[in-house]
């Protein structure tokens, strides 16, 4: 591998780490505050693409405007799946899951017949290349690194800084006591089911003009996603970002020199592996 | 009563079973080895939910059976009968391997990993083609013999399903009734008790979770005999979701519950096979369905209705 590929690679699985990033920070929320293992993820990050073929590519609006809007849809619809499919399932494991893969199969069979089987693409609202270190690098793929890492940052303030944030945080140590302190678990639980699809659908619509949008785009992201948060630690916010970074390299590196899908099978050994040495995660609580 | 009653049930259906191939042509009868398969799926499932494991690696392990089966009577010579039993344990040695890192923490690590490992064997039987034969499948399966006799007509085959797969029904209900059986249900229902009482639950995961890989291999080693082709795409996600939607529809409480939801969405869904967007959007309704509104699956029905019948009898008589 010669050395301008090396940085190639490193810059597009930083791009990769970021979508990943996105994914997984909403994965590790809900699982580590609502306990759910959310499979709809990937139909999300799916949905969020469309949004923004249809609102950007179609309609014509501003990009940013364009993924916002998409991203405030989602998130509101988060919101009504949690209260009428969530809650009344709430606090078994078993059900939970298959409620989330009904509604996976539901949204991506749906996305099936409603959007078509063809791939869709839109272009990307900033063009032109960049040279970074003698490597070239389409300047889009550059502000879906710093997109990530805006919403990363933000999300970090609001856990940590804000009222909101605290509350999580204490329904995820202990729920009865956090109800004791006057905590309304259930609004926090709709909050963070509500952030969580609003980050994947962010996810998703960052990813659009990179790949081709097809109904089954999620479930490639969503498998990564799993990766990212075993190796980082379920439930571990750091851990999500430092998994993200490690599997995006992974991903590009190992793309490169053994191929693509047996990439995919080397970046499991490498969470088997995590797993048997250091259990917990790389910075996992428990 | 009971008692007698459920034994008069199971021979009517022992003789429907026994009795179907005179009224139902070649296609039947492979529609009906498609059902035993599935109900077996369904049922080797349940072992790993009974000990609490989400398992969504079924067509993983099925896979291995498969291709394990097939490879072993058409590279190695193996007799098919000895490759379907070696079939079963090489499922249950993969297993092993994948649950050594995965049942020791949360039953979260296991749930993602056998989702995980479903596309690892299957972008492997894609991947190695000069031993599975790729993408396109591996075609030219020979049957299974018994006694130097080939089992090649459809309704040998037929008979020769059904025969293993109640063989294997009665294994796992006997050992549903065991010591085991008990002590995976406790692991469910109360992990931290368990141990308490001195009882090593990972080593009783394991098993578990080994017992129900082990049946997965044998089940696909009946396919791959009974279908001769066997392709990669046929053991990817959805047919674990297929499997699941099975025990969750059926009712995970009571043995027969995965049983019957095989059967019955078997047979519902029979009109739609080619119309895949359909089936799956059928599949997604009703598990959100029984899942919110029937948690104890269709096998509880009857017990849930048999008050209100109960009443409409005692008005009759009044």
């Amino acid at each position: 591998m010669t050395f301008n590929l090396f940085i190639q690679s490193v810059l597009i699985g930083m791009n990769l780490a970021a979508i990943y990033a996105l994914m997984a920070l909403g994965l590790t929320l809900m699982f580590g505050i609502l306990g759910i293992v959310n499979l709809t993820h990937g139909a999300i990050f799916m949905l969020g693409a469309y949004g923004l073929y249809y609102i950007y590519g179609v309609l014509g609006l501003n990009f940013f405007l364009a993924m916002m809007l998409t991203v405030v849809v989602l998130g509101i619809f988060g919101l009504f799946m949690e209260r009428i499919l969530y809650r009344p399932v709430d606090g078994h494991f078993a059900p939970v899951i298959a409620i989330t893969l009904a509604v996976m199969i539901l949204f991506e069979t749906g996305g099936n017949l409603i959007f078509g089987y063809e791939p869709k693409g839109v272009m990307a609202p900033v063009t032109g290349v960049s040279t970074i270190l003698g490597v070239s690098l389409s300047n889009y793929r550059l502000v879906t690194i710093l997109i990530g890492a805006i919403l990363v940052i933000a999300l970090y303030y609001l856990i940590h800084r804000t009222k909101v944030g605290i509350a999580m945080r204490a329904v995820e140590e202990d729920k009865v006591a956090a109800t004791l302190q006057g905590i309304n678990v259930n609004r926090i639980n709709a909050i963070v089911f509500c952030l969580g699809t609003g980050l994947a659908a962010a996810a998703g619509a960052v990813t659009a003009p990179i790949y081709s949008i097809l109904p089954t785009m999620g479930n490639l992201p969503l498998s990564k996603a799993f990766m990212v948060i075993i190796l980082g630690g379920m439930g571990s916010i750091p851990g999500a970002i430092v998994g993200a970074i490690v599997i995006g390299l992974a991903d590009s590196l190992l793309a490169v020199t053994v191929g693509i899908e047996l990439a995919y099978v080397f970046a499991w050994v490498l969470v088997i592996l995590v797993l048997i040495f250091r259990p917990r995660g790389l910075l996992g609580a428990y | 009563m009971p008692i007698r009653k459920s034994y008069f049930f199971l021979v009517c259906c022992l003789s429907i079973l026994v009795l179907l191939p005179l009224f139902i042509g070649e296609y039947g009868l492979m529609i009906l080895i498609l059902i035993c398969i599935n109900v077996l799926l369904a049922s080797s499932l349940r072992i790993s939910m009974n000990a609490g494991q989400f398992n969504f690696g079924i067509p993983a392990f099925m896979a291995i059976g498969a291709y394990g089966s097939a490879l072993m009577t058409m590279k190695l010579g193996f007799p098919p009968i000895l490759a379907f039993f070696a079939a079963g344990m090489l499922s249950a040695i993969v297993s092993l391997i994948v649950g050594y890192p995965s049942l020791r923490i949360k039953h979260v690590y296991f749930l993602m990993l056998t989702l995980g490992f479903v596309e690892i064997v299957k972008a492997l039987a894609i991947r190695w083609d000069s031993l599975t034969g790729g993408p396109t499948g591996l075609p030219g399966i020979p049957p299974f013999s018994i006694a130097g006799f080939k089992l090649v007509t459809k309704i040998s085959q037929y008979y020769f399903t059904l025969f293993s797969s109640l063989v294997i029904l009665l294994v796992l209900y006997r050992l549903e009734k065991s010591r085991f059986g008990l002590i995976i249900k406790s692991i469910e229902q109360a992990e931290d008790l368990g141990e308490t009482v001195g009882i090593n639950t990972y080593t009783y995961k394991m098993l578990a979770f080994a017992i129900s890989s082990f049946f997965c291999g044998l089940t696909g080693s009946l396919y791959a005999h009974n279908m001769a082709f066997i392709e990669p795409t046929l053991f990817g996600f959805l047919l674990a979701i297929f499997v699941v939607v099975y025990c969750f529809v059926g009712g995970l409480d009571n043995f027969a519950g995965p049983i019957a939801g095989a059967v019955l969405l078997s047979i519902l869904t029979e009109p739609l096979r080619g119309f895949q967007a359909y089936e799956r959007i059928f599949f997604a309704i009703i598990l959100v369905l029984v899942v919110i509104f029937l948690p104890g699956g269709i096998i509880s029905l009857p017990a849930k209705l048999s008050p209100s019948i109960g009443r409409l009898r005692c008005i009759k008589k009044r």
